[in-house]
């Protein structure tokens, strides 16, 4: 007997796959600087082609193809892989508040990037890697204390203790920082601002790191939907239907702080993306995960595009921290889903 | 607000007159190794002779407070970083017993006594240093902890100047308080001097720059109207092409691209590693057919020369201007396109 | 068909199960009782590789300790006491679940034997009305029969069952051990559960363990052990006499 979802899913995907490619498509053509829809196709046709660009077109290349393509396509990239992941631990932890921001491993992200700049920890001919791996690094650390000590002090994982020591453990990290930001003076400045993150200067080979790793953290979460689906049901249920918990559990972390750590480090902190993005699809398509990752993946693109549009062009030339988007959006989606999930 | 503001100029200026008329002066120079008394010394109990002349400084801060000291400071504190370069630069640096956690110029100054400021200022630390006066900015500091301070016997003058006269005031204010008045006005006096000339030879204006404050890898901040940046533009004749904004301001870097810059000024410092802030810029991708990044006309002023309110706004302004001075001149040689 | 052998499982300093041993045989439904606090869940989950033990478990002649999860699950099934589920699962997709063990990752070789079993586990249990109902709406009995369905979809020889009927009304008591009476027909299978009823623990276990303070008080045919003798000495009652003064308030003539 065929299932109704079975069917839904093939035309869903379409679906998303279509809306994020008109999101994504809007999204490049607007923009701080207007160009007209004609002029972007041309231009990024003329990219494709290997075709130098008309002169009266400069401005409009030089605009669309260094600039705007490449952090578009970043911001799709973090927005899907922090989907993912925040998808992923929700139903590892059964814990629909468990996200990057709200357990900590984002603040231990960052941590670990502050670190790799202030002790200058670098590999040769790779100057972005030295943060990545410590971002990574740390986002795994983060996960392993927060949710040792959550196991300690209440072996069932209640929301309220896991966010209560996602704050404390923010809050040390975020204390630890101060501390290296004041034993570290020259390097104050970057150190500072690297806190805010930011995806302005975005390039293609950031865009190309995100994919890769959104590309082997994706399928490996996939891989595992049906392990995910029964620790949504419930650790225990999980074990006694078979599943090797510890190793399912260890590998989905070690996947979501290679997702997280690679945008933090990429992007800097972005809230709320992990957190709103597979609450709303949940409520599309239901918490299985067959369905609810990919979904995630397409709308964790489309919400995070459209925050960033709306930092870029809302205030032009001004631009907001697309960090300050999301939260307002997140935490105002966020509101309402707790209320009507509450009233029902 | 304002008057809370009188309210606390009029108790402050009461507490003033009873420190003059109750406790006359504090006790001779305190060494540096005595421990600071949680409450100021209270009155001694032989009087101490009147002096012999008229030593009263008295000065009216950048908020309209005005502060008399009975003779000129000898303990002073600066909280922010502008305050002690000020300090250093009338030769006051001696008197300088503590300072801003940000405070980072000139080198002498890692050597006075760190205590924290802006939000985290703590009322303890400042105390235990045993000032004569504190020297802050606007009010990042709460009014229950000026008002301690002031209960300790402290004098707290703000400075915070907006513009280049306002730094002229600031001299002139720290100068007085320092009874060092001369020194004051022959550092504005420079500082009015080398702007006069930099204004008599200014371009026509028709030029832009871009004053680059947080480079693309945090994300771009640039400073726009009612910035010392602006008005060291404008007085090299060159138009901000970011004047339409107030302030300092993160911008699109698309914006840059189209306003298309003849000068970029960035003033992030070269931490020793990867490309210089220059080489970055003319590397962006995208940048390539900006102005600026075509003429190389790109000047790094790493050192706040232009970001605060301080005599060295005279250099940057200077370099800027034989920057730019240099690159025109390199342009005009170059036969026109 | 299992056999445990000196098992003992530590909780901090107590020692909540401590050198116990017994086996279960095909076609046999081992009751596990005792009063609150003997450790009888415990067993349940040393058995199901939940809490860490010293002692062997093994089922037919295997260290369940050395048999990997997946195995394990395909042999054993167990249904615990407590079921909350976060998220809005449909009934069916729980009950799928119960053949997790039994697909290999990439592909679903066995589709139309996981069909089958889901669709009998769902038939057997009365949900097939249910099967696209979400199961936060599912009211407690509803619940306990999904999990059970989902055990039974699992096809486990043998079945744990932890106070399969606690927080159930009479309907479905009745119903949940009527539906394991039958399932425990088909050979090569055999039930361990650990009830607190008595009544229930005689009228359909054919072996008993009466556990007291982590320790076996009996073991053996439940006529043995449902002695009063053996029973008053743990409960430090009169088992018996409660039971029947219980009994007599059903006297047809208090209709």
């Amino acid at each position: 007997m065929k299932r109704i979802g079975e069917h839904f899913q093939g035309w869903m995907y379409a679906l998303f796959a279509l809306v994020t490619l008109c999101v994504f498509f809007a999204c490049v053509c607007l923009g701080s600087v207007s160009i007209p829809l004609r002029n972007t196709v041309r231009v990024i046709f003329d990219e494709v082609r290997g075709v130098p660009s008309d002169t009266a077109l400069r401005l409009a290349r030089s605009v669309i193809v260094p600039v705007r393509l490449p952090r578009v396509l970043c911001v799709a990239l973090a927005g899907s892989s922090l989907a993912l992941a925040g998808a992923a631990m929700q139903g590892l932890l059964k814990n629909p508040l468990a996200d990057g921001s709200t357990l900590g491993v984002s603040s231990g992200a960052s941590l670990g990037a502050v670190i790799a700049i202030a002790f200058g920890i670098t590999f040769p001919k790779l100057p972005f890697a030295g943060t990545m791996v410590m971002a990574i690094l740390f986002a795994l650390l983060s996960l392993l204390i927060i949710l040792g000590l959550a196991y300690r002090l209440d072996c069932s994982l209640s929301t309220n203790t896991i966010i209560l020591i996602g704050v404390i453990f923010s809050m040390f990290a975020s204390s630890v920082m101060s501390i290296i930001i004041t034993f570290a003076s020259e390097h104050i400045k970057s150190i500072t601002f690297w806190t805010m993150g930011s995806l302005q200067g975005a390039s293609y080979r950031n865009a190309a790191v995100l994919a890769a790793t959104l590309l082997v953290c994706g399928t490996v979460l996939l891989l595992h939907a049906r392990e995910l689906n029964a620790f949504a049901v419930g650790e225990d249920n999980a074990r006694e239907i078979g599943v090797n918990v510890r190793r399912v559990r260890l590998v989905v972390l070690i996947t979501v702080s290679c997702l997280i750590g690679v945008c933090v480090s990429i992007g800097g902190t972005i809230g709320f993306v992990g957190l709103v993005t597979p609450h709303m699809v949940r409520m599309i398509v239901g918490p299985n995960h067959k369905r609810l990752l990919p979904a995630s993946m397409f709308s964790g693109a489309v919400f995070l595009m459209l925050a960033d549009l709306v930092a870029r062009t809302l205030l032009n030339p001004r631009e907001l921290p697309i960090g300050v988007v999301t939260s307002i959006v997140g935490a105002a989606v966020f509101v309402l889903i707790y209320y009507r999930s509450r009233r029902r | 607000m304002k008057k809370t503001m009188q309210w606390l100029a009029v108790l402050a200026a009461a507490i003033l007159m009873l420190a003059a008329f109750g406790c006359s002066t504090k006790p001779a120079p305190v060494s540096e190794t005595t421990p600071a008394p949680e409450q100021p010394t209270a009155a001694p109990a032989e009087p101490t002779p009147e002096p012999a002349q008229d030593t009263t400084v008295t000065v009216v801060d950048m908020v309209g407070h005005t502060v008399t000291l009975e003779k000129p400071a000898e303990r002073i504190v600066a909280l922010t970083a502008s305050d002690c370069e000020i300090i250093y630069a009338l030769g006051a640096g001696d008197l300088l017993v503590g300072r801003g956690e940000w405070c980072d110029y000139p080198a002498e100054v890692f050597n006075v006594t760190s205590v924290e400021s802006g939000g985290n200022t703590n009322i303890e630390q400042i105390l235990a240093l045993d000032p004569d006066v504190l020297v802050m900015s606007t009010m990042a500091q709460t009014e229950e902890q000026v008002k301690q301070l002031e209960d300790a016997g402290v004098a707290v003058v703000v400075n915070d100047a907006k513009d280049i006269a306002g730094v002229y005031t600031s001299i002139e204010i720290l100068g007085k308080l320092l009874g060092k008045d001369a020194e004051a006005a022959a550092i504005i006096d420079g500082m009015k001097t080398a702007f006069a000339e930099i204004e008599a030879n200014k371009l026509d204006g028709t030029k832009t720059v871009y004053f680059e404050v947080s480079p693309l890898e945090w994300g771009l901040w640039t400073a726009g109207a009612g910035t010392f940046m602006n008005e060291v533009a404008e007085m090299v004749g060159l138009k901000n092409c970011f004047a339409d904004l107030e302030g300092w301001a993160q911008i699109s870097e698309e914006q840059v691209i189209e306003r298309n810059p003849d000068y970029i000024v960035t003033i992030t410092m070269y931490l020793g590693e990867g490309p210089k802030p220059e080489e970055e810029i003319m590397a962006r991708p995208g940048w390539e057919d900006v102005t600026a990044v075509k003429n190389a006309a790109i000047l790094n002023l790493p050192n706040n020369e232009l970001s605060r309110p301080i005599p060295r706004l005279a250099d940057g302004a200077k370099m800027l201007f034989d920057f730019v001075m240099e690159i025109e001149e390199a342009l005009a040689l170059e036969p026109a396109a | 068909m299992l056999q445990v052998e000196h098992l003992r499982v530590q909780y901090g300093a107590l020692a909540a199960v401590n050198d116990l041993s017994f086996s279960v045989s095909e076609g046999q439904w081992l009751m596990i009782v005792g009063p609150n606090g003997a450790g009888k869940s415990t067993i349940l989950n040393a058995i199901s590789q939940g809490v860490p033990y010293t002692g062997t478990i093994r089922y037919e002649g295997e260290d369940l300790k050395k048999t990997d999860a997946a195995t394990r699950a395909r042999r054993i099934g167990m249904l615990s006491q407590n079921h909350y589920v976060g998220y809005a699962f449909s009934v069916e997709e729980v009950v799928r679940l119960g053949r997790y063990a039994h697909r290999s990752r990439l592909f679903s070789v066995h589709k139309e034997e996981d069909e089958a079993a889901v669709e009998e586990a769902l038939e057997c249990t009365g949900l097939k009305d249910l099967r696209r109902q979400s199961v936060l709406t599912l009211s407690g009995g509803e619940l306990q029969r999904t999990f059970l369905a989902q055990v039974f979809a699992q096809s486990p020889q043998l079945l744990l069952l932890d106070e399969p009927t606690n927080h159930l009304d009479l309907v479905y008591q009745k119903q949940i051990f009527a539906l394991i009476s039958e399932w425990l027909k088909t050979p090569g299978r055999a039930v361990v559960s650990v009830v607190h009823d008595l009544s229930l623990a005689r009228a359909y276990g054919t072996q008993i363990l009466l556990l007291h303070h982590g320790k076996p008080a009996a073991f053996g045919d439940t006529r043995d052990v449902m002695r009063p003798e053996v029973l008053n000495a743990v409960y430090d009652m009169d088992v018996a006499a409660w039971m029947r003064s219980m009994l007599s308030q059903w006297q047809p003539e208090t209709e």
